[in-house]
């Protein structure tokens, strides 16, 4: 062990005495520490931005006078995604899936708004945030530091030096990977430090970010293992630099590109258009509710009148003009929700392809663990268009609901003068319905999202460890 | 002429290199290949458009026939917009993968209608299209680096270098000669399959013309760079850590540090608030004096003023004018809205006069027009063409004119070469 701790202390006090490593190396900390700080203030902004909107909304809702109930169908409600506390960290998709919804009767809007088409292009060139630069840049500085510790000594022969005084291959392996998995440690400290500090915040959960911090941990002891076994295994330093190199382009930023534009050319998704006809076809296929010669509506009328012994709708009585909205929204929303879960099957389709390059790109599996912990991935907007369309089908229905049972069908289909007076309902009613809450993840739920990347960056690990015991033994052998 | 055959042999004998060389031309193939695809999927979905029109439209009239009701075609009717991939769009798909290029509007509020997205996955879009653009900003860079970062060093470090400056056409002459070797080879990778793409997509002369230029441009800009730390003297390791660590600074640090400072200094009022705005001046309508509505709405559209006075009953023109009224009153907010977007559109530009990568990839998505420049402009057409929607509609709907299958038929169509 003396041995090991001697030759990591003598590799880190050359990688010191190296002005260029030692200003790289002030410069990723610097760089995580704008990120920590500019990421932070962004997304508080972001945070309370939508708190304010949503907050007025939900004033401009309750102040709403007396209305006919349908008018407030059609009045609506916004609701603002909230923004996870991790997402500070990693923002993960939240610039591009739109913040802001518009819930109303018979339609289901997408989500507005989104930052990527409200930012200059320079959004797609990534976003300045902890998880981008441990993601793309921290790897890039360790190669720098590290690719010629073994190449290095076995190019310049000062490897027998050491073996002849005594140090095994297995002792000088373990010493280089101690000094290059200080500094891993000491790079991703700032970013570690960002997420306590996120920490703090109100809603924060503990599991997580344990989860974030050994996946981050992990992959940069990924890399401090790949550059050493590229270091082992290539004779001269500057291969090890051209390979490593090579080796990072391709799998942070040529992988994470092409392997999602392949999956959604595998797996279609059907655009806005194609679906709102198809809704509209399968509707008309149901029941037209403004047919009187419908079989379907016919049959609920009949239904209706059978259940309450009249024989005709005004002798029901509830209104019958708002039991038909509570039925035609019931069918519509059924069809919502079918159309919505084969756009979202197919859409973790395409994710679960991207995910699945994980083996071939320990930076898609570190991405894909980062968002998910953080609650910014797919499936965290997707919980939160499930729970807006649960919420919107409730809201609609309880307004339709009010049509039936507190306006009269005379009044509703009354048309003098004063019939508009005798529709509206008070608007305590509109201040009576509950606000949208969403609930949040919990953190069992989140980190079990990350399971699967932890468990391809472990493979990952394993199998550059297995490589590198390999490598290490034929270290120095002539060839 | 032999020199340069011998340099190329000389060359061909690295076999770094040429895998080098033969890996970028795979990747551009690649991303012209993918390119093109999203291209062909996005026409076919927009030459898949009038069919599925004529089947909604046809059950609407079916429905609307039987009232003849004018206002009822006005408000069931949704009419088809697209934005069709301009030629070059396969190289630099830019913001076509994030916002939409179908929209469906009808005669009703616009600004609660214009913002709507499309489908798309946003995990697909979070790290940017592998097209043409990302290969020539991201990529080429680095196998620039690949082939000159030893130029020089190399021959030192193999004891060749004052042999070669000593020949006779040697020296500076041979330099010339090895990085115009290196610069034509990397040219024909990424420039070759590019101009077969142009040509199969009928992208226009110039434009391809232009592009090749760019493309020799951004690579003599790495070129340069890489001569310029070549003439440190330092070991060839160090210039290729130089090298790529300068890429990493330029292509990804810089741009989204940028980004960080785009969106600090210029603020963009959110869109939301334009909606909530707008829905606001729509639903208070029915709360306020109608004829009130429509002074308003006359005021701003006189030649309808002498439209048939409202009766008691709910009458569609009414309906309209109020969601006009709307649209009108967040008007100055939509200019502000939009010239904010604009301001910080021009600043990521303005970045790119500094920056070659960022430099590139604005030229590239505005000739490919995939910018937002060429997504306000859809955004325009669509505004135009809804205004054109408004006007067929509302001279039905004021002056109670019977709407019939003829007038589904006469309903004003989305051109979208015209301006809407």
């Amino acid at each position: 062990m003396r041995i090991v701790r001697l030759i990591a202390r003598d590799e880190l006090r050359l990688m010191l005495r190296n002005r260029v490593a030692l200003i790289a190396f002030a410069l990723i900390v610097l760089l995580t520490l704008v990120a920590v700080a500019s990421s932070w203030s962004h997304q508080r902004g972001v945070a309370e931005l939508r708190e304010r909107h949503q907050h007025e909304a939900e004033h401009a809702f309750d102040a709403q006078p007396d209305r006919h109930p349908h008018r407030m169908v059609h009045y609506g409600h916004f609701i603002f995604r909230p923004l996870s506390p991790l997402a500070a960290f990693d923002p993960g998709v939240d610039a591009f899936t739109g913040n802001s919804m518009f819930l109303e009767g018979h339609r289901q809007n997408s989500p507005n708004f989104g930052d990527v088409r409200q930012s200059s292009l320079l959004i797609r060139f990534g976003q300045l945030t902890p998880a981008f630069v441990l993601q793309i840049v921290a790897p890039l500085l360790l190669i720098f530091l590290g690719f010629g510790s073994l190449a290095r000594e076995t190019e310049r022969g000062t490897l027998r030096l050491l073996m002849l005084q005594g140090a095994s291959r297995r002792q000088v392996v373990a010493g280089k990977l101690l000094a290059l998995g200080g500094v891993a440690l000491a790079a991703a400290a700032p970013a570690m430090l960002g997420l306590l500090v996120i920490a703090g915040q109100p809603g924060a959960l503990g599991l997580p970010m344990l989860v974030i911090a050994l996946g981050y941990l992990l992959y940069l002891g990924l890399w401090v293992v790949l550059i050493l076994l590229v270091s082992a295994w290539v004779r001269r330093s500057r291969d090890a630099l051209l390979v490593l190199v090579a080796l990072w382009a391709v799998t942070t930023v040529l992988l994470p590109r092409a392997v999602p534009d392949l999956a959604s050319g595998a797996v279609p998704l059907q655009n806005r258009l194609q679906t709102d006809v198809a809704i509209g076809r399968d509707l008309r296929r149901m029941g037209d509710s403004h047919n009187p010669d419908d079989p379907h509506f016919a049959q609920f009328k009949q239904a209706l009148l059978d259940r309450y012994h009249v024989k005709r709708v005004e002798d029901l009585p509830v209104n019958y003009k708002g039991l038909l909205a509570l039925e035609g929204e019931r069918l519509t929303s059924e069809l919502f929700d079918r159309y919505a879960a084969q756009s979202f099957a197919a859409q973790a389709r395409q994710n679960g392809l991207v995910n699945a390059a994980g083996l071939l790109s320990p930076a898609i599996a570190l991405r894909g663990l980062s968002m998910a912990a953080a609650g910014t991935d797919f499936a965290a907007h997707r919980r939160f268009l499930e729970q807006a369309e649960v919420y919107r089908y409730a809201l609609v229905q309880r307004l339709n609901r009010m049509q039936a049972q507190d306006v009269s069908y005379a009044d509703d289909t009354a048309t003098d003068a004063g019939a508009d007076r005798r529709k509206r309902i008070g608007g305590a009613h509109w201040r009576a319905i509950p606000d949208f809450h969403f609930i949040a993840p919990t953190d069992a739920t989140l980190a079990r999202a990350a399971l699967p990347g932890l468990a391809i960056l472990s493979l990952w690990l394993i199998a550059a460890l297995a490589l590198l015991g390999l490598a290490t033994r034929r270290l120095g052998a002539r060839r | 002429m032999t020199l340069w055959r011998h340099e190329l042999r000389l060359l061909q004998r690295q076999r770094l290199s040429v895998l080098a060389l033969a890996l970028l031309a795979l990747l551009t193939i690649a991303a012209l290949g993918t390119g093109m695809a999203e291209v062909a999927r996005q026409r076919a979905a927009i030459a898949a458009i009038p069919p599925a029109q004529a089947e909604d439209i046809g059950a609407v009239a079916d429905y609307v026939v039987r009232t003849r009701d004018a206002g009822s075609a006005a408000y069931y009717s949704f009419h088809a917009t697209w934005d069709a991939p301009a030629p070059l769009a396969f190289s630099a798909l830019g913001m076509r993968d994030v916002a939409p290029y179908i929209l469906r509007v009808r005669a009703l509020g616009l600004e609660a209608q214009i913002y709507d997205g499309d489908t798309f996955n946003p995990e697909v879009a979070l790290p940017g299209r592998f097209d043409f653009a990302f290969v020539l900003v991201f990529l080429a860079p680095l196998f620039v680096i690949a082939l000159f970062h030893d130029l020089v060093s190399g021959e030192r470090e193999a004891g060749r270098q004052r042999m070669l400056d000593a020949l006779p056409r040697g020296g500076a002459a041979l330099w010339r000669r090895r990085t115009g070797l290196r610069l034509i080879l990397l040219w024909a990778a990424l420039g070759l399959p590019f101009a077969v793409a142009a040509a199969v997509e009928g992208v226009a002369i110039d434009v391809v013309l232009l592009v090749l230029g760019v493309i020799v441009a951004y690579l003599l800009f790495w070129i340069g760079l890489a001569a310029l730390v070549g003439r440190l003297r330092w070991s060839s390791v160090a210039n290729a850590a130089t090298l790529a660590a300068a890429w990493l600074v330029l292509v990804l640090i810089v741009p989204t540090l940028g980004n960080v400072v785009i969106d600090r200094a210029i603020p963009v009022g959110q869109g939301a608030e334009i909606a909530l705005a707008q829905r606001e001046v729509v639903n208070h309508a029915w709360d306020i004096p109608r004829e009130a509505t429509m002074r308003r709405f006359y005021a701003t559209h006189p030649e309808l003023a002498d439209s048939p006075p409202l009766g008691s009953d709910f009458h569609y023109k009414w309906y309209l004018a109020f969601h006009q009224n709307g649209d009108e009153s967040v008007a100055p907010k939509v200019r502000a809205y939009r010239a904010a977007l604009e301001r910080r559109d021009r600043a990521g530009r303005a970045f790119g006069w500094v920056l070659p990568s960022v430099g590139v990839q604005a030229l590239l998505t505005r000739l490919a027009r995939t910018d937002l420049t060429a997504q306000l402009a859809y955004q325009d057409r669509i505004r135009a063409f809804h205004a054109r929607l408004r006007s067929f509609y509302y001279g039905y709907v004021f002056y109670d004119r019977p709407f019939g299958r003829d007038e589904f038929r006469r309903a004003p169509r989305f051109d979208d070469r015209a301006g809407g």
